[in-house]
């Protein structure tokens, strides 16, 4: 292939073995528990129209799969430094992406490519979909060419003096590893409520097919539902959560193995080349001046062992993405120790960020969620308690729930403060999981204060700061050090006129 | 740029710097009411009309209207006290570099938009908004649905030349970038 990808070229021929198969997976996922009811109910001599069926719809997937791939080209745009696609089997759809507005560059390989030997590459900008192009199939040394095009070109349009310091940097070569140590610790601590959601929409999706299952086999639920209920005793119970527990922890170290398996992060021309992946091995580059919100967070155990947790927020217009949390617009950076995240601080932000004047909330922070998550819902425990005879032995949990709640919400209010100084902006909050949050000022794109009248007299008031990762809160801060500082970033963000992206 | 090669780090008195919260803030114009009356109105004659036909015509709903007609008459005298009192609260301003909007029922919040990070600007005239030449001003930064500036009754002829006023400022902003980009 040739190197400088100026002319309209389409992607590897594998490419519609792989678009085939993409689409014939999401046909066969619609509709699985379709294909099990139909095949347990069919008659033996509509057996041979279900085959048929599944035939053509192979058929007709490859057959699109093979129109896309004629339709498919993608060339580089040298003079107006653009990545031009061209694709759509009916209707022409033509993507245009100025270099300087990509985001990240991903370059992944599933199980399917790397039994055919070919990658996927995937370019994200700050639209609202996501992935803007996605080259399904094309081969390593054309997809770390075009990568090498797509982000050199955007160096000429940077900043020259960083290319003079350039050479004397070791290209490639990682300075953040996270072993397969690290890793299992990692599983261990963090990420419990990401697994949980995944075994709720497990159970969820189970429990309702399982339902359509049972309807079609008639299979009478009330036995089923009988045998579930005598089988709950206290112990069962104790047992079931256990299981439940171990299976959550079993999830997120699969997880955490799956996604962050030998996780490197290298530099690479002004740009950081993450790369990570069990069976689907997935290649991210980022230019560091695109991250708009850079945090780290830490529990407990992590403290105790010297690991923690970060993320790089990149901009997004429009509707968060789900379930995009490696591609998306978030990249996660599980168990740095404190001297690599120092490092990747330095080079995400320049400098390593310092703590300026500390910021903290007025004590008041403390009356709405008292009011609201402790006393108004204990308030309706007992109220329900002294009516219903069954409820009363359970009164001293009011207590418990009562303790806890306190101890949680005044660590809330410890935690929760915002230190500046004149590069940075740097909030910290959170309960069990401490969350640093670390923002340069010309990332902001739009400020909001306010005060609740009966707080005027006390100088209270709150803060939010808007960029485009997302929002940063101030809450029951000194009203008076807040309108001072807003005027201070606003001078910072219009004096200067610094891109922010 | 050149501000960069001259940028010195003095420390900086932060009691000089120029003060938001002291900004005269225009307010909407009063025609705006109107407007807000005449949606009101509309809103709650059509709330009226259903209700009226069902107690009229339909007999099992008939019991219904001792209640029905009182809270029918409260939540009109709440929504137009609401909405004249968010109307007083309303305020804007357009500063050099940046413009302030606020608003809020009980709790006053403003918000300030930095021209340079304005993304697009959009105007827009409703029906009953032309007749009383008035139009809305919507100003749209990066920073998603929360960072954005609506102001609303403002006189089309001035919104008009904020608007004008904002798209020189930021071809002015945008200018001296390209340039050195090029």
């Amino acid at each position: 292939m040739d190197n400088d990808f100026s002319k309209p070229q389409r992607e590897s021929a594998f490419g519609i073995i792989i678009m085939g198969a993409h689409t014939l997976i999401k046909i066969v996922k619609a509709s699985f528990f379709l294909f099990i009811i139909a095949f347990v109910k069919m008659s033996s001599t509509s057996f041979i129209y279900l085959i048929m069926s599944i035939l053509a719809i192979i058929l007709i997937s490859f057959v699109f799969a093979y129109l896309s791939y004629l339709k498919f080209t993608f060339f580089l745009d040298k003079e107006k430094q653009e990545f031009v696609v061209n694709k759509g089997i009916f209707n022409r759809d033509q993507v245009i992406i100025q270099l300087d507005k990509i985001q990240q560059v991903n370059i992944n390989q599933n199980i399917l490519q790397k039994i055919i030997g070919v990658y996927g590459l995937k370019i994200d900008t700050a639209g609202a979909h996501g992935e803007e192009v996605s080259i399904k199939a094309i081969d390593e040394t054309s997809a770390y060419n075009l990568k090498e095009h797509l982000l050199n070109s955007k160096n000429v349009t940077e900043v020259p003096s960083e290319t003079i310091h350039e050479p004397h940097k070791a290209e490639e070569a990682p300075f953040l590893r996270i072993s397969t140590w690290t890793l299992f610790k990692v599983g261990l601590t963090s990420n419990y409520g990401q697994s949980l959601a995944l075994l709720t929409a497990f159970f969820y999706t189970l429990i309702y097919e399982g339902r359509q299952l049972f309807d079609a086999f008639k299979i009478n639920k009330d036995e089923i539902q009988n045998a579930i209920t005598g089988m709950l005793t206290i112990v069962t119970v104790f047992i079931l959560i256990a299981c439940l527990l171990i299976v959550l922890l079993i999830i997120n170290l699969v997880r955490t193995f799956y996604k962050y398996f030998e996780l490197e992060i290298s530099e690479h021309k002004n740009t950081l080349l993450l790369s990570s992946g069990l069976i689907a091995k997935k290649n991210t580059l980022i230019s560091p001046n695109k991250v708009q919100i850079t945090k780290y967070s830490q529990n407990y155990f992590q403290k105790k062992m010297n690991m923690l947790n970060m993320s790089l927020k990149q901009a997004h217009f429009g509707q968060s993405k789900k379930g995009h949390e490696m591609q998306g617009n978030t990249l996660e950076i599980p168990g740095c120790n404190a001297g690599e995240r120092d490092e990747l601080l330095k080079m995400i932000l320049g400098k390593s960020p310092l703590r300026g004047k500390t910021f903290i909330p007025d004590w008041r922070f403390l009356n709405l969620p008292i009011f609201f998550k402790l006393i108004l819902p204990i308030v309706a425990f007992l109220i329900m308690a002294f009516n219903i005879p069954e409820v009363k032995p359970y009164i001293s949990a009011a207590i418990v729930y009562f303790m806890a709640g306190i101890l949680m919400i005044y660590i809330s209010y410890r935690r929760h403060r915002i230190s500046v100084s004149q590069d940075f902006i740097i909030k910290t909050s959170g309960i069990w999981d401490i969350s640093n949050e670390i923002v340069a000022p010309n990332k902001i794109q739009a400020i909001t204060t306010f005060q609740y009248p009966w707080h005027k007299g006390v100088d209270v008031g709150h803060l939010t700061l808007h960029t485009a990762a997302g929002q940063i809160h101030f809450k029951y801060g000194n009203y008076t050090a807040i309108k001072q500082l807003v005027n201070y970033w606003l001078y910072q963000v219009e004096c200067k006129n610094e891109n922010w992206m | 740029m050149s501000t960069e090669t001259f940028f010195t780090n003095e420390v900086i008195d932060l009691d000089l710097l120029p003060k938001y919260e002291e900004i005269q803030l225009n307010r909407p114009h009063p025609d705006y009411w109107k407007i807000i009356c005449i949606n009101l109105s509309i809103f709650f004659g059509l709330l009226g009309l259903g209700l009226g036909s069902l107690l009229l015509f339909v007999d099992e709903f008939k019991p219904n209207a001792v209640w029905i007609i009182p809270v029918y008459l409260a939540l009109i005298i709440i929504f137009f006290l609401l909405f004249r009192l968010s109307f007083k609260k309303r305020g804007y301003a357009v500063r050099t570099h940046d413009v302030i909007y606020k608003s809020g029922i009980i709790a006053e919040s403003t918000t300030i938009v930095p021209l340079n990070r304005i993304q697009h600007i959009e105007l827009n005239e409703g029906i009953f908004s032309r007749i009383y030449k008035l139009g809305s001003l919507q100003l749209f930064t990066a920073g998603g649905q929360s960072g954005h500036i609506h102001i609303s009754g403002v006189a089309i002829e001035e919104a008009k030349s904020i608007r004008d006023l904002l798209l020189k400022k930021l071809e002015l902003l945008e200018n001296p970038i390209t340039e050195t980009e090029a």
